[in-house]
């Protein structure tokens, strides 16, 4: 029987492990915390998906073109089609999961708009989309795993990939139990480990997500791709702990932007864009919020009560409870925050990635979004991502045997005993406090080759303290053999950023503010030694 | 205001009480307080002596992935969601869940309850819906975090060997609901697993941080 080693169990994770048993392979899937915690629980406003339940008019056609243009015409067509032809079976397997869904008198889910779209197509579970469907989930790997099909384990974290000459035969895992690393071999290996939150510091979701595999298999040959496209959402809150999304579902709903101006309301989105100005892409609203400069509002107090008590009640709540806010009295204050990452590890359109038998799903793999992802596309693409990476590992060629990883393995643990027997006061979060300061103020909304230059500069200088400091006991082992992997990613981020010299969708430069025919193309950055080297996507290698 | 922390190095190793001050805003919540005393520089405890940064779980850092549950003042709760405000004590006591092995500090291992929905196959399987089951509720039953909090709470469960707490009524609810050709298969596990030993005490309803109608729950699945 095929094994397949899945790292990460948000939504593609469970997804692929789901269909790699159903497809009759065994999976293994590992993280360090239960699914119940993954960020994808805190996904809210749904699931795009053209269906029957559709308004007349729309078509898988409109949502192909509605996510290219949402994109900046950067994501290729053969992709963005698979993940739009195959939308509405991923909606119908999710009903048949008994995944929770919205649904009309008829029991037929209901559809609402979001930014970007021609039509109404996102389909939604209340507020709470992504945890419905994550409960869903993780009762069919339950089923699985009853059958011996699947193996969830937790405490578990991703070390480095087991990787010979372009080819990946597994994985070595660090298992918090014992402390130790586990070598674990596979037919495959899938990573599904979100995105790259911790670059940022907080974001609207959780730092749990860090971006350490893909800056760690980028260190190990992976290619990553498109890494300047970071998603702010336009609509968050400011709280004590963190930053927290005001859905987009606010504005599906009819709520209006507006900054005041000498005690008049201005509502600036529907002032520039007309009547559905407040639903335009996430990139166009925060860079709107941005120049404007002012503190800006949400408000929906207009709609009738019972209907913010029926369509967002969770926005009601978490308004109430963190900022003692009532949303059906007054506006909401909103600006930007970091949200989504559409760059990733670069993969092809069976999910794997330049090396052999290594795949990536989920947000961690840089695919359908473009520049700029619409709101409802990443669950669909985290499913999409998943099902695609197990079909391919399902119709390959069983190989047996793997080549001597003893030597490796022996270095890996060496060198991590080395860092646990060394003592130090320096603080790896202190680095990572740096890096997120460093990564907010210049991988910003508006960039330009000045402020990016800067930011090197600081990772260059984080990097080479990483390398100096010791073992900081009262973090977890894998927060202190993380660090160098992630600063590696951020350098790389700002590196495609400063190579980008054009606007497009969530990429702004304000010494190149146009968008330029020629540079339409996905940036690819891969690692040698030391250089990271950058080069636009022209013969869509990865995306056709 | 003083902050009193059980503390446990390794899942062996001795508990032992910690105490840190703090006199920072109120308007803060215990995961808010948590983060600060980490990383505010040097961690320091109550006699000034620097210190091991506390360990405790968390992720959405908003109520929506349980990762937090933890004893606060005496109330189990989610770090995330208890303000200092409400707590109305010059002194915190906060402690892990004690019906859960501790890994570290106030991390514990919930493994346990992944385990026993896993031997006892509650799963949905195919959605093939009762009629006339309340969507409503089945929407709230999904919405279950497992953080533990009801089981925490609940007079009955102990070590989760054979009486399995609130949360498993629940999601034997919601497969009952969700698959008729489970249902009778669900009232029996049910039965064996929580209804034929729970002494309605139903404190977990109110502890439940999603509001989950658990009484709703054990009603449908109530055997005549
Ligand atoms: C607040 C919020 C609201 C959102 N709303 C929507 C929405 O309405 N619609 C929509 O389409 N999208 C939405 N998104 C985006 C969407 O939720 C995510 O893109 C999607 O859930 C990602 O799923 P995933 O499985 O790739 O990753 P995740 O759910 O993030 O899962 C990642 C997994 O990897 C594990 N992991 C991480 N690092 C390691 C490691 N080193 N070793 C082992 N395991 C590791 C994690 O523990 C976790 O299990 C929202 C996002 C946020 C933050
Ligand atoms: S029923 Fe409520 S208290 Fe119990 S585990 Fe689920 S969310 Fe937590």
């Amino acid at each position: 029987m095929k094994e397949v080693l899945i790292i990460g169990s948000g939504i593609s994770g469970l997804t692929c492990a789901v269909r790699c048993a159903g497809l009759g392979m065994h999976a293994t899937l590992i993280s360090p915390v239960s699914s119940e915690r993954a960020q994808s629980v805190m996904a809210a406003g749904g699931i795009n998906a053209v269906t029957a339940e559709c308004e007349e008019g729309d078509s898988v056609a409109c949502h192909i073109e509605d996510t290219l243009k949402g994109g900046g015409m950067i994501a290729g067509r053969n992709a963005v089609t698979g993940l739009c032809g195959h939308a509405e079976e991923i909606i119908h397997f999710l009903e048949g999961t008994g995944t929770v869904f919205t649904v009309d008198d008829n029991g037929r889910p209901v559809v609402r708009a979001f930014g970007g779209q021609s039509h109404k197509r996102t389909h939604y579970c209340g507020s709470s989309t992504g945890k419905q469907i994550v409960s869903a989930l993780i009762m069919e790997a339950r089923r699985f795993e009853g059958e011996g099909l699947i193996d969830r384990k937790l405490r578990m974290y991703f070390h480095s990939a087991l990787i010979k000459d372009g080819e990946c035969y597994g994985a070595i895992l660090y298992d918090e139990k014992s402390r130790s690393l586990l070598p674990v071999f596979a037919d495959a290996v899938v990573i599904a480990s979100g995105g790259q939150n911790a670059l940022f510091g907080k974001t609207t979701g959780t730092t749990l997500c860090d971006g350490y595999a893909a800056g760690k298999l980028f260190l190990q040959g992976a290619e990553l791709k498109n890494l300047e496209f970071i998603q702010y959402h336009p609509t968050t809150l400011e709280t004590a702990q963190k930053r927290m999304l005001i859905s987009e579902a606010v504005r599906g709903e009819g709520g209006r932007l507006f900054y005041e101006d000498n005690g008049k309301r201005i509502y600036f989105m529907e002032d520039i864009y007309g009547p559905k100005g407040n639903l335009m892409t996430r990139d166009v609203v925060s860079r709107e919020i941005d120049r404007i400069g002012k503190d800006v509002f949400l408000d929906i107090s207009f709609l009738d009560k019972k209907l913010i008590d029926k369509k967002i009640p969770e926005v009601r709540d978490l308004c109430m409870k963190y900022r003692g806010i009532d949303i059906s009295k007054e506006p909401i204050p909103v600006s930007p925050s970091v949200h989504f990452f559409m760059g990733g590890l670069a993969v092809h359109l069976n999910h794997e990635t330049n090396i052999r038998n290594l795949y990536a799903a989920g947000e961690c793999a840089s695919m359908y979004h473009g520049a700029n992802r619409l709101g409802g596309n990443s669950l669909l693409a985290a499913i999409y991502s998943g099902n695609t990476a197990a079909d391919d590992i399902s119709g390959r060629v069983k190989e047996n045997g793997h080549p001597d990883f003893s030597r490796t393995l022996k270095e890996e643990q060496d060198s991590l005993n080395g860092l646990l027997s060394s003592k130090s006061s320096f603080s790896v979060m202190h680095i990572r406090d740096m890096l997120s300061d460093t990564m907010r103020k210049n991988m910003s909304i508006v960039r330009s080759g000045i402020t990016l230059k800067e930011g090197m500069d600081d990772i260059d200088y984080y990097l080479s303290v990483a390398d100096q400091i010791h073992f900081d006991s009262s973090e977890s082992i894998y927060t202190n053999y993380s660090l160098p992997a992630i600063l590696t990613l951020a350098r790389a981020a700002v590196t495609c950023a400063l190579s980008r010299h054009e606007s497009r969708g969530s990429h702004y430069r304000s010494d190149y503010p146009e968008t330029k025919d020629d540079l339409a193309y996905a940036t690819l950055i891969s690692y040698d030694n030391g250089a990271y080297t950058t080069r636009p996507d022209k013969e869509k290698i990865y995306e056709n | 205001m003083k902050i009193r922390i059980l503390r446990q190095q390794e899942p062996d190793s001795q508990a032992y009480w910690e105490a840190f001050d703090y006199d920072g805003t109120t308007d803060i919540s215990v995961a808010g307080l948590l983060d600060h005393l980490n990383y505010n520089d040097d961690i320091i405890n109550d006699a000034g002596r620097k210190t091991t940064r506390i360990g405790w779980d968390c992720s959405c850092m908003q109520g929506m992935c349980g990762a937090c549950a933890m004893v606060i003042n005496e109330t189990p709760a989610l770090a995330c969601e208890t303000f200092l405000y409400n707590l109305k004590t010059r002194e915190i006591t906060i402690r892990p869940l004690r019906k859960f092995p501790v890994i570290h500090d106030l991390i514990v291992d919930r493994t346990l309850i992944q385990e026993n929905l896993k031997i006892t196959d509650v799963y949905i399987g195919k959605y093939n819906p009762k009629e006339n089951e309340d969507h409503r509720h089945q929407y709230e039953a999904a919405k279950c975090l497992k953080c533990g909090l009801c089981l925490e709470v609940c007079p009955n469960y102990t070590n989760g060997e054979s009486f399995y707490g609130a949360m498993y009524a629940n999601d034997c609810y919601l497969v009952y609901a969700r698959n008729k050709e489970k249902s009778a298969d669900m009232k029996n596990t049910y039965s064996a697993h929580f209804g034929n030993s729970c002494s309605k005490s139903l404190s977990c309803v109110d502890i439940c941080p999603m509001n989950i109608p658990s009484l709703a729950s054990m009603a449908k699945l109530y055997r005549k």
